[in-house]
C-alpha cells in the first residue's frame, strides 16, 4: 500500500490495522513522532492526518490512505496555515526552554499547532481543554501555555 | 570563593594531560584527566597525528566550534546545559558555538560512589568546581599560545567571547587551538570571583531546546540499527514468581515474528517491528507458579507493615532527649498512622535497551543513568571484559529514579536476550510492562506519637517508621546502609532540622515479594509529608501560626529561616484566602537544599484543586535560574500527581495498574500557577532535580486541614477523602 507522509510517498507492507504509529517509527523510521502509552491516553503520538491531529497509536495505518500524513518531523513543510504556526509554536518552544526531558513534545507541538489553526487566540480554558490529552510527566505544562500564548501573540 | 584553586579531588588531579591530534574534522584540542593508574593507555592517545580517544572534556574545533562532553545523563532536569555554563563561564567563549554531548564510560568521568552516575541531585555539587576548572585550564592555555604568537606577556592579553585579545589584534580559539594544544598544561587556575560571573546565574536556553522541539532529539526507543529486530518480553508478574507454561507456536503463527526464545522465567518475542512484537507476547498466554503469593494485595501489605510496627523493635536512627520521661508526664498526646503506597516512575519514555552482540564485542544504547554498573553488568551476563562493552547515553525521556536501576534490570536482561540471539536488538518495555516492571517508591507505614505538657507545649515525638528497603540485593546497598540504618528509608524525619527537645524514631524494614528503587527525592518523598503535617498538628494544638512556629523550631537553621522570609515576603501566606479557598505550608530539606512552598487549595465535592504555588528556595548558587525553576515546576507537578492520584493497586500478588487511565497523573487543565523565588547566595550548588517535590504534598494536606478540619493521613488524598 501506498501512504504519504510529509509529502512524500512511501511504499509500506504492512498489516492494514497496524497502528500509524508504528509504520511511521518502525518501519519508515520517522521516529519524532513518540510511544508513550499506546491507548490515546498520553498524545505523545500526535500527527496530522489532512491537517486533523491524531492520535496515531490507535489509528490504523489503513485509515490513513489517501490522505496526508504530517509528523513533526515535516509539519513546516506543510499547508502554509499549518507550516506557519508550526514554526511560531517551535519557535516559541525553543525560547521558553519548554522542553526538560522532551520525549511528549513532539506531541504537545503538534497539538499545540492544531489548536493555533483553529483558535488564532486562544483564552487560557481553549489551551486547558485541547492541551489536556497530552501528558507531561517533567510537568512542563506551565511553560506549554506561555508558549502557546507567546506563538499566539506572534502570528497576529 | 574564587582564587588559586588547586586540583584537590581525585578526578581534578594536577596531573592533566593533553593532546592534539589530527582528525577528519580538524585540530582538536582536547584534555584528559587521568586517575590514578591509568597513565599508560594516556601515553598512547598522546602520540602526535593520533586522533585522541573520545574521552575529552572540551574540544576545540577550528571552525571555533565547542564540543563539551557531560558526565551525567540529559533526562530532562537540563544538566547539558547547567554544565556547559560552568564552562563557558571561565572560557569565555561564545554560548553559540557550544554543543554538549554525553560522555561515554570511562574512569575519567566518574563522580560519586566510584563511578559515572546520575542521581541524589548531585551533579552540580559533584561537577561545580571540576567543570570550572576545565573552562578555566583552557582559557589560559589559549590566552598562552596568543601571548607567544605575539611575543606579548600573557598579562597583555584576555580572553573575550571566543578570541583572545590584546593590541595586536585578535584571534580566535579555534585559530588557537593547535597551538595551545603544544603549551604545559597549567596545574593552578584562577576562579572567577562570583560576583564577576556573565554566564553562571544567568537564564540560558536550554542546549537541548531546538532539537526537542523539532523531533530532531535521539531517545533509547529511537535507535535504529540495520538489521535490528524489535523484541516484546513477557515477564514474571512480580520476583521469585515461576514460569510453568506458555503457548509459543500462537505466538510464532503471527505474520512477522521472528523467533520467540525463553529465557529464564521471561520469553522474548522478536519480530521487524515492535507492534508485531507486542501482538506476539500478548498471544503466549503464559502460566506462573503464584503460589505463596497469591493473597499479597495493597490491604494485606498495609497491614504487614502495620503489625510490624509493634512485633519489630526495629533500629533507633535518631533519639533526642528523654522521649519516655516527656510522654509520662504528658497531659495530651497524639497519635497518627501515615500510610504511603507503591508509586511508579511512570517516565514518558518507557523503559527500552538497544543492544548489539556479535559474539565477542557489544554495543549499548539507552539513557544510561548508571553506565558505569550497566557496563560491568553487561560484561559479566556476557562473559568478555568490560572494555569490550560500548555504552552510548542517549536523551532518557524522564527517569525520576527508574533508569538508575540498582540491579541494571533492563539491561541485564537485554545482554540476557543478546548472548542467545546475536543480532542487533531493541528491547521495548510496554506501558503496561513499564508500570508492571516491578520497580516501586516503597510502601511505607508511619506512626507519629506527640507529646503536650500542661501548658500545652510541645514536648515530645515518638516517630516509628516501616518502610521497606530501597537498596536491599543491590550493589549500592553498601554505600547506603550503615550500621543497620537505611539513609534512604528515614532522611527527612531523622536528623531533621526542628529542634525536638525529646525525640526518638526507630525504623523496621518489612520485606514483601515487591522490587523497589528510588524515586524523585526517595525518603523524602514520605518523611516530609509526616514531618511537616505534623508540624502543622503541632502548630494548630499550640494554637501558634504554622509560619511563626517553623520559625521558633528552626531558630539554629539560618537556610531554613532564610526560606521561610523569602516565603513570607513572595506569598499571601496570613493574608485572607480567597472564599473556598486555603493556604497550606511545608518547608523541607533534602540532597543539601532546603525548599518551602505555599499552596493555594480548594476542594469541591471530593475534587482538590491546587491553584497556585509559591516556592521558595535556596540550592545554593543558581546556575541557570530559568531552568532551576523548570526543575521546581516539574517537582511540583510530579509530588502532586503523587499526592492527588498515585498508588498501585495490587491484587492477588499481581500489579494489576496498568496505564495513564488506572496511574492518573496531572495534566495540563489541573495545572496550578507556580511562582518560584530564590534565596540569593554564592555558596556552591546544592541539589535542585529532587529537593522541590518532598513539600508539595503535605502544603496541599495543610490547606486541606483548614478547608476540612480533617487530617489526612494516607496518600494519595484522594483516598482519604473518599
Amino acid at each position: 500500500m501506498e501512504l504519504k507522509v510529509n509529502g512524500k510517498a512511501v511504499e509500506l507492507n504492512v498489516p492494514g490495522d497496524m497502528p500509524l504509529l508504528w509504520a511511521l517509527r518502525d518501519t519508515l523510521g520517522y521516529t519524532g513522532t513518540k510511544y508513550g502509552c499506546g491507548m490515546s491516553l498520553c498524545g505523545a503520538c500526535t500527527v496530522f492526518l489532512d491537517d486533523e491531529p491524531i492520535r496515531s497509536c490507535v489509528t490504523p495505518v489503513s485509515s490513513a490512505l489517501g490522505k496526508e500524513v504530517r509528523t513533526i518531523e515535516g509539519i513546516s513543510e506543510g499547508t502554509k496555515a499549518v507550516a506557519q504556526v508550526a514554526d511560531a509554536v517551535k519557535t516559541a518552544w525553543t525560547k521558553l526552554s519548554v522542553p526538560q526531558c522532551g520525549y511528549c513534545q513532539s506531541g504537545q507541538i503538534m497539538s499545540a499547532t492544531a489548536l493555533l489553526v483553529k483558535h488564532k487566540n486562544p483564552t487560557k480554558e481553549d489551551i486547558n481543554t485541547f492541551m489536556s490529552g497530552n501528558i507531561c510527566r517533567c510537568g512542563t505544562y506551565q511553560r506549554i501555555e506561555q508558549a502557546i500564548v507567546e506563538a499566539s501573540r506572534s502570528l497576529t | 570563593m574564587s582564587n588559586e584553586t588547586e586540583f584537590k579531588n581525585e578526578f581534578n588531579r594536577r596531573d592533566f594531560l593533553r593532546t592534539t591530534g589530527l582528525t577528519t574534522a580538524g585540530l582538536i584540542l582536547s584534555f584528559y584527566i587521568p586517575m590514578g593508574g591509568r597513565k599508560e593507555a594516556f601515553a598512547q592517545t598522546a602520540t602526535p597525528g593520533v586522533a585522541p580517544k573520545p574521552n575529552a572534556f572540551i574540544e576545540i574545533k577550528p571552525d571555533n566550534s565547542i564540543v563539551i562532553t557531560i558526565n551525567h545523563l540529559e533526562m530532562g532536569q537540563g544538566i547539558n546545559t547547567s554544565m556547559s555554563q560552568l564552562i563557558a563561564e571561565e572560557l569565555e567563549c561564545d554560548w553559540k558555538n557550544i554543543r554538549a554531548v554525553s560522555a561515554p564510560v570511562d574512569a575519567i568521568y566518574n563522580g560519586r560512589m566510584g563511578m559515572q552516575m546520575t542521581g541524589g541531585s548531585s551533579s552540580l555539587i559533584t561537577g561545580y568546581d571540576q567543570y570550572r576548572q576545565l573552562g578555566a585550564t583552557m582559557r589560559e592555555m589559549l590566552v598562552s599560545a596568543a601571548a607567544k604568537r605575539w611575543g606579548l606577556a600573557t598579562s597583555e592579553c584576555r580572553a573575550e567571547n571566543g578570541f583572545v585579545v590584546s593590541s595586536k589584534g585578535r584571534l580566535s580559539y579555534g585559530e588557537l587551538a593547535s597551538e595551545a594544544g603544544q603549551l604545559p598544561v597549567p596545574t593552578q587556575v584562577t576562579l572567577k570571583n562570583p560576583k564577576d560571573f556573565k554566564v553562571i546565574g544567568q537564564p540560558m536556553t536550554r542546549v537541548d531546546a531546538m532539537e526537542k522541539s523539532t523531533g530532531k532529539a535521539i531517545y533509547g526507543l529511537d535507535v535504529r540499527l540495520p538489521k535490528m529486530q524489535f523484541v516484546v518480553i513477557q515477564r514474571p508478574p512480580l520476583p521469585n514468581i515461576k514460569l510453568l507454561s506458555f503457548d509459543e507456536s500462537a505466538a510464532r503463527k503471527i505474520s512477522g515474528v521472528s523467533d520467540v526464545i525463553r529465557f529464564g522465567d521471561s520469553v522474548a518475542v522478536l519480530a521487524k517491528d515492535t507492534w508485531t512484537a507486542r501482538r506476539g507476547r500478548d498471544s503466549l498466554n503464559p502460566k506462573y507458579d503464584l503460589q505463596g503469593h497469591d493473597k499479597m494485595t495493597n490491604e494485606t501489605l498495609r497491614e504487614d507493615f502495620k503489625k510490624s510496627l509493634t512485633s519489630d523493635p526495629g533500629v533507633v536512627v535518631d533519639k533526642r532527649g528523654d522521649v519516655t520521661a516527656a510522654f509520662a508526664k504528658a497531659k495530651n498526646t497524639i497519635e497518627a498512622t501515615y500510610e504511603f503506597p507503591y508509586l511508579a516512575h511512570a517516565t514518558m519514555e518507557p523503559m527500552n535497551c538497544t543492544i548489539d552482540f556479535d559474539g565477542d564485542k557489544a554495543e549499548l544504547w539507552s539513557g544510561h543513568q548508571m553506565p558505569t554498573m550497566d557496563q560491568g553488568a553487561v560484561a559479566q551476563v556476557l562473559g568478555i571484559a568490560k572494555e569490550k562493552v560500548q555504552i552510548h547515553t542517549v536523551y532518557a525521556g524522564g527517569s525520576f529514579g527508574r533508569r538508575g536501576s540498582k540491579t541494571c534490570d533492563y539491561v541485564v536482561e537485554a545482554a540476557q536476550l543478546a548472548k542467545i540471539v546475536k543480532k542487533p536488538l531493541q528491547i521495548v518495555w510496554t506501558r503496561e510492562d513499564d508500570m508492571r516492571g516491578g520497580f516501586y517508591r516503597p510502601m511505607n507505614v508511619h506512626q507519629a506519637h506527640l507529646a503536650f505538657d500542661e501548658k500545652n507545649h510541645f514536648v515530645g515525638w515518638k516517630h516509628q517508621i516501616a518502610g521497606q528497603s530501597v537498596v536491599a540485593n543491590s550493589p549500592l546497598e553498601k554505600f547506603i546502609v550503615k550500621d543497620g540504618i537505611e539513609s534512604v528509608v528515614v532522611e527527612g524525619v531523622a536528623q531533621t532540622a526542628y529542634s525536638i527537645p525529646n525525640f526518638l524514631v526507630d525504623c523496621r524494614r518489612p520485606n514483601p515479594n515487591m522490587t523497589t528503587l528510588w524515586w524523585r527525592s526517595v525518603g523524602h518523598s514520605h518523611t516530609a509529608f509526616v514531618t511537616e503535617t505534623v508540624i502543622d498538628e503541632i502548630a494548630h494544638q499550640t494554637k501558634k501560626d504554622a509560619l511563626h512556629l517553623r520559625q521558633e523550631m528552626l531558630k539554629a537553621s539560618p537556610r531554613h529561616l532564610a526560606v521561610l522570609a523569602l516565603l513570607a515576603k513572595k506569598s499571601p501566606w496570613g493574608k485572607p484566602a480567597p472564599k473556598g479557598h486555603a493556604y497550606g505550608l511545608a518547608i523541607h530539606e533534602s540532597f543539601k537544599s532546603v525548599v518551602g512552598h505555599v499552596v493555594e487549595v480548594s476542594l469541591n465535592q471530593k475534587e482538590i484543586k491546587v491553584h497556585h504555588v509559591w516556592s521558595a528556595v535556596d540550592c545554593g548558587q543558581v546556575v541557570n535560574p530559568d531552568g532551576a525553576r523548570a526543575q521546581i515546576e516539574g517537582a511540583v507537578v510530579y509530588g502532586l500527581s503523587a499526592a492527588l492520584y498515585g498508588e498501585m493497586v495490587i491484587k492477588n500478588g499481581q500489579v494489576t495498574t496498568s496505564n495513564f487511565n488506572d496511574y492518573p497523573v496531572l495534566r495540563m487543565a489541573e495545572m496550578p500557577k507556580v511562582d518560584v523565588f530564590f534565596v540569593d547566595t554564592h555558596s556552591p550548588p546544592t541539589g535542585l532535580g529532587e529537593p522541590g517535590l518532598p513539600a508539595t504534598a503535605p502544603a496541599v494536606a495543610n490547606a486541606l486541614f483548614k478547608l476540612t478540619g480533617k487530617r489526612l493521613r494516607r496518600l494519595p488524598l484522594s483516598r482519604g477523602l473518599a
